[in-house]
């Protein structure tokens, strides 16, 4: 077989890798040993450095390892520091003698911050060695977000450049999104060229929820909404609207532009605002209030009722629900005929109306999501929008999000208006797209009972009497807080049937009940 | 030299063609000798990679009636003495010739097309280097445009509205899925018909339509529905592979493919020879070998193949004009500022005549293909022949092009590759390559290749996976032991740390 080449055969590739695999395994168990021996014994010295590098390159995710080294550069630190304070001392014991000496504690101090520094560049290395293995590696991020915390010197524009790099390998990698959100706070980036680098990631590939989300919390920030009724100022979200629509158009099977859309015509609530009120009702014996969302305690806020010379303060509020949106208060109250009174929760203010009929109280109601009125070229990018929804469904009438995406449209054009046309697409989805059949019934219930709510002022009976028209069917019954102010509630037999239990108390029962 | 070249061969491949150096590599990969010749004394035959002067050299040579190569011409477009402002002249590019690699048949590979996996699949890829396509064009109103090739592509353009995005991508999704269902409604429906007509059928726009026809399936009005499909099959299976479209360029020309074929050739022990020519060739009945006469000495080969246009050339050997070529090299671009950013790198654009009858591939390269120095674009013209004169063949092309674009033509060249009009050929025993013919991958010339290694060979793998120097045993070694030198380098020197630590501790396994 001379001049031939021989190449080794599968069977014995594999009893090569054993062997490997097996030195790899002796020398990782031989480290550990060790290290678990020298921190028994304190030793939180170079070599302990030097033993735990050699694991976390292999496998960044040994927790264990990271708190070690930390302990370690602690220790390194607080040496460095003691030698500082002992030189310093000598030099104040050594009288001077010479002029040029007197420069010397001034060199000396930036040395040992050198050092310090060097320290800290050591570990942000490892971390950068161990993301090229792990790039997912939260202990490995964490590392490094404790290092540069430690590090006065800390160069964030190094780690900026260090999250274009990472996000130039993985534009998807949430970790790296994370970390750059955290440094363009401590690097003071503009927010408007953090836009721009998320516009281009998007460009790039736009199936990438992270820069979608990126981009959620830049932009009310850099173009906010006067009114807080849109995520963002309106002409800002009509360019917004029109680039995302372009990408689910590109691939409606992709869902992060889609989700991305549904923030943009949503009202750009916070998550963390904090609740308002939704409904009150007063009345000699005792009040109950509910809020739009839900809170853990309501006796954490101050409600304070306001009306001519009085001021009282509500309090020990009493959960009527588990769901903390309706709360009730047994507290007596002079209430006076013709005295408006007002109604302070925290920082939100309303003024209360009195309770038609001949009974004493007063009562105040929002209808919840109240459609905000939107500008002229809103308007008409909403409708070109749409007018391109349904133009895709004369194509693809099974289109999921394109369904949804029109009747969302339709909604932000005009609810109301649109209420029927947009229930028969939710009617369209539940067939199509099955799986997801419950909750378009959910969401049907919703849109229905917020119409509903907000025409429940102009009714008869406001707001003694809820009347849900029989033609009306609901798979459940959202938005229950909102008839704690009410006496009666009309609902056909068979919805009461399926709630069950979960039909909401009214002002009434609790009445009843002797609760208030 | 010659004294020390054996006399008998398995193989004798005679020419450095793309094609023969397939053949041969393929040969030697399986163990066979093989001799791989060539008059000529650079690689490649007329698949080779020129600089500039040796291009205008090759284009004044006299052509012999069996020259694979012929009416070639050539124009300086400077005057001797320019200005300050045009650095680039006669002069200044002839300095710099080494500089340029001008490819006589210049192509484009389907990053997931016949080559590349014949190169992957053979592990000859590690000889060569690749720049992906940075754009597909096609011309839209007299203007050069980009195509959108891949999802980001679709979403970025301004070009489409969102319904036509929305329409292009689905069209093109139904395409991928195509031939996955043989009941497809459409299949049935449009089987013997034109692809044209499947495309209008779906309600896609004009300007949709012209993207598929023009730079996607790259069809002509009569493409049947299947090729159609099978086309834009191919477009999109190399997609999203290396870059942004799905095409792939050589570094440094075309010209060095043959050369790869040829280093796995010579690594398996062919042996090579250029500047020597064959001057005879005879059967010997007795042995059944050949017995070729060349430089004065006579080898033995059980096998023979050749290109074409090499002598000795078979008597009845007919050559007619193939592949009308232009390669032009300009100071700017073709095509607006997008489609060149940052200096631009390699444009595609299939160019049609008016009534869509005739075509022409242009590519456009830029310094980054290394193929030129930074400031120049080279663009490489080609078309089936029609006639004899390739300036004629191509003029309604480069009129397409030129006439209405501000692109600074420096130099311009001409030339024609012809093919073989008959496969007669005297010596039936001898295998003959085809010259290049016309298209836009290698598909046809691995074809080819393919097919003449299985008459002489027929039992053999055609480039098996060649092995990766560690996977190599050396002789006397035990092949499934690992000594400290196979282990990657950090993991040497960490199991090194670890024996001086633990010296003094007692490991359990």
């Amino acid at each position: 077989m001379h001049g031939r080449v021989k190449v080794r055969t599968t069977e014995e590739e594999r009893e090569r890798k054993k062997k490997e695999q097996a030195l790899k395994v002796r020398a990782y168990r031989a480290a550990m040993g060790r290290i678990q021996k020298k921190r028994e014994a304190g030793e939180l010295d170079n070599e302990m450095l030097t033993l735990t590098v050699q694991i976390l390159q292999r496998n960044p995710d040994v927790s264990t390892l990271w708190n070690i080294r930390r302990e370690c550069v602690l220790e390194k630190l607080s040496k460095l520091k003691d030698e500082e304070e002992r030189s310093q001392q000598e030099v104040e014991e050594k009288p001077t003698e010479e002029g040029p000496l007197e420069d010397e504690p001034q060199e000396k101090e930036p040395l040992a911050d050198d050092k310090a520094h060097s320290i800290f560049t050591c570990e942000l290395d490892l971390t950068e060695q161990c993301l090229m293995v792990n790039p997912k590696s939260y202990n490995a991020w964490h590392h490094r977000c404790w290092t540069l915390e430690q590090n006065p010197r800390a160069d964030w524009q190094r780690e900026l450049q260090l999250c274009n790099k990472y996000l130039k390998f993985d534009e998807r990698n949430f970790h790296t999104w994370d970390y750059r959100r955290y440094v363009t706070e401590k690097a003071s980036v503009p927010a408007a060229q953090e836009l721009d680098f998320c516009t281009e990631k998007i460009k790039v590939n736009f199936s990438n929820y992270s820069s979608w989300h990126h981009r959620s919390l830049l932009l009310p920030e850099l173009y906010p909404n006067e009114q807080k009724t849109r995520p963002m100022s309106e002409e800002k979200l009509q360019q917004e609207l029109e680039m995302v629509l372009t990408a689910a158009f590109t691939d409606p099977n992709d869902s992060s532009a889609w989700f991305y859309q549904r923030w943009l015509l949503g009202s750009g609530a916070q998550l963390d605002r904090a609740p308002r009120i939704a409904a009150f009702r007063l009345e000699s014996h005792g009040a109950v209030l509910a809020l739009d969302k839900p809170y853990p305690d309501l006796k954490q806020l101050k409600t304070e009722l306001v009306g001519g010379e009085q001021k009282v303060l509500l309090q020990s509020w009493l959960p009527v629900d588990c769901s903390g949106t309706s709360w009730k208060c047994q507290q007596t109250f002079d209430y006076q005929r013709n005295t408006t009174y007002t109604l302070k929760l925290s920082e939100q203010e309303v003024n209360l109306l009195p309770l038609p009929g001949n009974e004493d109280g007063a009562f105040y109601f929002a209808p919840p999501h109240a459609v905000a009125s939107c500008s002229k070229e809103l308007l008409a990018e909403l409708q070109t929008q749409l007018q391109s929804c349904l133009e895709l469904l004369e194509f693809e009438p099974d289109s999921k999000w394109t369904l949804l995406t029109s009747a969302l449209l339709m909604r932000a054009i005009d609810a109301s208006a649109n209420h029927q046309k947009s229930l028969e697409h939710l009617a369209k989805l539940e067939k199509v797209d099955a799986l997801r059949e419950g909750y378009y019934k959910d969401l049907a219930a919703r849109w229905t009972l917020e119409l509903e709510l907000a025409k429940w002022p102009q009714a008869d009976g406001f707001p003694r009497d809820f009347a849900l028209p029989q033609d009306v069917i609901l798979a459940s019954l959202p938005y229950k807080q909102y008839f704690i102010i009410a006496d009666e509630l009309k609902l056909s037999s068979k919805l009461k049937e399926t709630l069950g239990d979960l039909v909401p108390k009214t002002f009434k029962n609790l009445k009843v009940q002797n609760d208030l | 030299m010659s004294d020390d070249l054996p006399e008998q061969f398995d193989l004798v491949v005679i020419g450095t063609g793309f094609t023969e150096s397939c053949i041969a590599a393929a040969g030697s990969r399986v163990g066979k000798s093989v001799l791989h010749l060539d008059s000529n004394e650079f690689y490649g035959d007329v698949w080779s990679s020129f600089t500039i002067d040796a291009l205008c050299a090759r284009l004044d040579q006299k052509s012999e009636p069996h020259s694979t190569l012929r009416n070639g011409s050539y124009n300086w477009h400077t005057t001797e003495k320019e200005t300050g402002e045009q650095p680039w002249n006669r002069d200044s590019m002839l300095a710099k010739s080494r500089r340029f690699s001008l490819d006589l048949c210049p192509r484009i590979l389907y990053a997931a097309g016949e080559l590349v996996q014949l190169l992957i699949k053979s592990n000859i890829c590690r000889y060569a280097e690749f720049r992906a396509v940075d754009h597909v064009c096609m011309r839209h109103n007299g203007e050069i445009v980009s195509v959108p090739c891949s999802r980001s592509d679709v979403f970025n353009t301004k070009t489409l509205t969102i319904v036509e995005k929305r329409l292009l991508m689905k069209f093109l999704t139904a395409c991928n899925d195509y031939g996955e269902d043989k009941c497809n409604e459409d299949s049935l429906e449009f089987r013997g018909r034109t692809f044209q007509e499947y495309l209008q059928a779906q309600r896609v726009t004009e300007k949709i339509s012209s993207c598929v026809m023009q730079a996607i399936a790259m069809c002509g009005p009569t493409t049947s529905f299947e090729e159609g499909m099978q086309r834009t099959q191919r477009f999109l299976g190399s997609l999203g592979r290396y870059g942004n479209t799905p095409f792939l360029f050589p570094m440094y020309g075309c010209g060095e493919l043959p050369q790869c074929f040829c280093r796995l050739c010579a690594v398996y022990g062919g042996i090579y020879c250029l500047k020597r020519a064959v001057d005879d060739i005879a059967l010997d009945s007795s042995s059944n070998e050949f017995l070729l006469s060349s430089a004065g000495k006579t080898l033995r080969a059980k096998n023979v193949v050749s290109a074409p246009g090499y002598p000795p050339v078979s008597k009845g050997i007919e050559m007619k004009p193939h592949i009308s070529r232009g390669l032009f090299i300009s100071s700017s671009p073709l095509g607006n500022e997008e489609l060149n950013k940052g200096g631009g790198g390699v444009n595609l654009l299939r160019l049609l005549d008016a009534d869509g009858s005739r075509e022409a591939i242009l590519i456009q390269l830029a310094h980054y293909t290394g193929a030129c120095p930074e400031g120049l674009y080279i663009f490489h013209l080609t078309t089936p022949a029609v006639s004899e004169d390739p300036a004629a063949d191509l003029a309604v092309f480069t009129s397409q092009l030129f006439d209405h674009s501000d692109a600074q033509i420096i130099f311009s060249s001409y030339f024609t590759i012809v093919a073989q009009s008959n496969k007669s050929v005297a010596a039936e025993h001898i295998h003959y390559t085809d010259t290049p013919t016309y298209e836009l991958d290698y598909d046809a010339a691995i074809a080819n290749a393919r097919h003449i290694f299985g008459k002489l060979f027929a039992d053999a793998d055609f480039l098996p996976r060649a092995p990766d120097p560690e996977e190599i045993v050396v002789d006397g070694e035990d092949p499934s032991a690992l000594n400290e030198h196979s282990l990657p380098e950090d993991l040497r020197a960490q199991l090194q740390d670890m024996q001086q630590a633990t010296q003094e501790m007692d490991i359990q396994d």
